[in-house]
């Protein structure tokens, strides 16, 4: 079965996604982006173009460049809104034959339907050259407000553009349902969504199955096209303050400035300044001349809190006219660009005193919903394995009581995972696994699992033997754990039943605890590591001593010794610092050891090669 | 639901052998899928990671762009005042060197050459002696990172010359 796409056709910019693995992820265009412009153009050699090569060219073929199409889908030619519209959009339109629109593109007169159909054509090959296979199905998204005949043309363009439409699908809903929030019981949702051009505020109710829309507002005319128009107008008129120069009429400076402004104001959303500058931005009789000029976060949210006011505005009568009290909101979500600014954050946050969702793209959430409500459709492959993850992590306790995680909490089962260990001392012939889980540093202040011994080791030095521990917990969340000396081949095991049977309460409040004390238990953990350092060199030097006992000088063996003295003394004491610098001073001092075996060695050569470094 | 229902209903009694069988079938395809999930998924993963090495700079690029901009503007309003210095070409060329290395190439477009929107963006129109509709005059380069289109040439296209 082919895959259906979710569609979101916007007003400036749609975008399409899909399902897979149980993810929805946008589908690149050819041209390598995740969004693409909603314009369609017909060229002077009669060539279509559709997309940002639409839009690339539309300075200078305004007449053939059609966008802002989805103002006019569907609407009747006396509707107040296309009379407005038609005022500042710049393409030629006429009533149609059945009272609805019809607009001149090329020397063709095309319905609106035509127009999107075109758009959603373009989606369409684009994802079918992306994923690699025929796509014939589609979930398009539309505005809350849309009336039947809207939804309806809508429908009629996807069909066009000769996808089968599986369900017109409202955009609010589909943001909802990116963040999942169609699993949640009775709740109610607002979406708050800032575009480029248009502004919507739905109220969402969501019980059992459904997602209903219980009421909707907004502007079809105000957007982030109005906040980049501000900021323009006002840099424009302090650089005339400024420098007495005026470059409303220079259409290449308002260019650079137009795509300097809007590297500022994505910058304002992470910084509170932000500095424009255009060196050579036009020139006089005197000379060039440059603009550079400061932008504050403050002075951009002056320049557009009447926007922000505005919206605010329509949200409140959107949630007065459902009857609502603002208590009774559930959730919040940001749809749009705009809203990744942190103004709008804000003065939302505000209002309804909560967080807002705002973790996916606002750019693509749409999409996302509708591949997600496409999903659904598809009822994605039966799905027989529901695979759960480890809530804690499971270790063992390791030199200086310190907790050596196998498996992280959160990983995926089943998994398993191998880790090789040695002994502690010389001549250990049998190690302890004590089996612990849980988040902490330390082994004491997590949960014992399991004990067990590994014996018949065969005496030698320490951290020679391999000791190969195994985790693996299977897909029942029963957890076996084993260890086998390479060696010997003897092998131990414990099967742990119970070992994610542990309440959902439990498991937070594990998680909370190892969280509070995370400062103290790293603490406790250098102490421990700093320790076995100190030991595993107090070993080192004394075996040094030992097996170079005749090739010293007495004098060095005896700054040796005082330097162990040295570490042993502070060794198990708390002073950090202490126990570090004698363990430095005593690396120091034995290095002295080998300064007179070489210098020994120099005199008589080594023919011994079993003998020098590399046997520890 | 017993089994006299299950006669009643017509559905033919499934044997335990053909349940396991049945069910051997589901899970054998559940776990195929779930390998060639993984499988797709690294494959995809690889691809994914060549994009980013590739085009991750793209971004950093475009921060670039304006300031080759700046000093093809400086350049050219030294020229005309007769002040350009060999020395600023030099420091020109030196960072665009640098930025040549990480695979940014600027594009060549000439007077007369025909409007192509996959690597050119008009701006406006001006008049003259070049055929209508093509290029007049390249106001700000293009720029492929890779090959790919970072920043098409922002161009001004010919119209014809009004006659006085």
């Amino acid at each position: 079965m082919s895959k259906i796409i979710g569609i979101d056709l916007g007003t400036t910019n749609s975008a399409a996604a899909v399902v897979e693995a149980g993810q929805p992820r946008i589908i690149e265009n050819v041209e390598g982006n995740r969004t693409m412009p909603s314009v369609v153009a017909v060229n002077k050699a009669n060539e279509r173009l559709v997309g940002l090569l639409a839009k690339r060219q539309s300075v200078t073929n305004p007449k053939s460049t059609i966008f802002s199409v989805k103002r006019l889908i569907g609407r009747k030619w006396t509707d107040p809104e296309v009379q407005r519209d038609k005022a500042w959009l710049p393409y030629e339109m006429k009533e149609s034959g059945s009272g609805g629109v019809e607009i001149k593109l090329g020397d063709e007169w095309r319905s609106p339907e035509e127009i999107s159909a075109m758009i959603l054509a373009k989606i369409k090959a684009d994802c079918e050259a992306k994923l690699g296979e025929t796509i014939d199905e589609a979930v398009i998204t539309v505005p809350a407000y849309f009336d039947d005949s809207q939804r309806q043309a809508t429908k009629n363009a996807g069909e066009i553009a000769g996808f089968k439409v599986r369900r017109i699908l409202n955009e609010p809903t589909a943001a909802a349902l990116a963040y999942g929030l169609n699993k949640k019981t009775n709740e109610k949702i607002v979406v708050y969504d800032f575009g480029g051009g248009t502004f919507d505020v739905s109220v969402l109710e969501v019980g059992g199955d459904t997602v209903e829309v219980k009421s909707t507002g907004g502007d079809t005319h105000l957007g982030g096209d109005d906040f980049d128009k501000a900021i323009n107008e006002y840099l424009v008129k302090e650089y005339k303050k400024q420098e007495g120069i005026d470059i409303s009429n220079d259409a290449l400076a308002l260019q650079r400035l137009k795509e300097a402004t809007e590297r500022a104001k994505h910058e304002l959303s992470t910084s509170f300044e932000a500095e424009i500058n255009l060196p050579y931005i036009t020139s006089d009789a005197a000379g060039p001349k440059h603009f550079l000029m400061k932008l504050t976060r403050a002075k951009l949210e002056e320049l557009v809190r009447s926007e922000i006011d505005r919206s605010i505005t329509i949200l409140d009568k959107v949630i007065t006219d459902a009857k609502l009290n603002i208590k009774a909101i559930d959730e919040i979500v940001l749809v749009g660009g705009q809203t990744r600014m942190p103004a709008i954050q804000e003065a939302v946050k505000k209002y309804f005193g909560k967080d807002p969702h705002r973790d996916i793209n606002p750019d693509e959430v749409v999409a996302l919903g509708a591949a997600v409500q496409a999903g659904i459709l598809q009822g994605d492959v039966k799905d027989i394995l529901l695979l759960d993850v480890t809530p804690l992590s499971v270790g063992i306790e390791t030199l200086g009581g310190i907790f050596t995680r196998l498996i992280e909490k959160n990983t995926t089962i089943p998994t398993a995972k191998t880790q090789v260990f040695s002994t502690a001392a010389d001549s250990q012939t049998s190690v302890e696994i004590h089996v612990l889980q849980g988040e902490r540093q330390m082994a004491s202040d997590n949960k014992t699992l399991a004990r067990f011994i590994l014996d018949g080791i065969p005496p030698s030095p320490r951290g020679m033997p391999q000791i190969k521990v195994i985790f693996d917990i299977d897909a029942n969340g029963i957890l076996n754990v084993s260890a086998k000396d390479k060696a010997t081949g003897k092998m131990q095991s414990v099967k742990i039943e119970a070992s994610t049977g542990m309440s959902k309460e439990e498991v937070e409040r594990l998680k909370a605890e190892a969280a509070a004390s995370a400062e103290t238990d790293r603490a406790k953990r250098e102490i421990a590591e700093v320790r076995n350092n100190a030991d595993q060199l107090l070993y080192t030097a004394e075996k040094s001593l030992r097996d170079a006992s005749d090739k010293v000088p007495a004098e060095v063996k005896d700054g040796i010794n005082k330097k162990i003295e040295a570490l042993k003394s502070v060794k198990d004491g708390s002073d950090l610092e202490r126990i570090k610098s004698a363990t430095a001073e005593l690396s120091n001092e034995i290095q002295k050891i080998g300064a007179a075996m070489y210098g020994k060695g120099a005199q008589e050569p080594p023919h011994e090669p079993s003998e020098g470094p590399g046997t520890k | 639901m017993n089994n006299d229902e299950q006669k009643k209903e017509g559905p033919p009694m499934e044997g335990e052998g053909e349940q396991l069988k049945r069910e051997r079938e589901e899970y054998l395809n559940g776990w195929k899928r779930a390998k060639a999930d993984l499988i797709n998924y690294q494959k995809d993963e690889g691809k994914r990671f060549e994009e980013v090495m590739k085009f991750g700079m793209a971004e950093m690029m475009r921060d670039f762009i304006p300031v080759l901009d700046s000093f093809d503007l400086a350049l050219s309003m030294f020229e005309r005042e007769g002040k350009a210095e060999r020395g600023m070409y030099m420091i020109q060329a030196q960072l665009e060197d640098a930025l040549k290395k990480k695979g940014l190439e600027r594009m060549t477009t000439s007077v007369g050459m025909v409007f192509d929107p996959a690597l050119h963006e008009s701006v406006g129109e001006i008049e003259s002696d070049a055929p209508p509709g093509t290029i007049a005059e390249e106001i700000e380069k293009g720029y492929r990172l890779q090959g790919r289109i970072v920043r098409p040439a922002r161009v001004k296209l010919a119209k014809l010359k009004t006659q006085n």
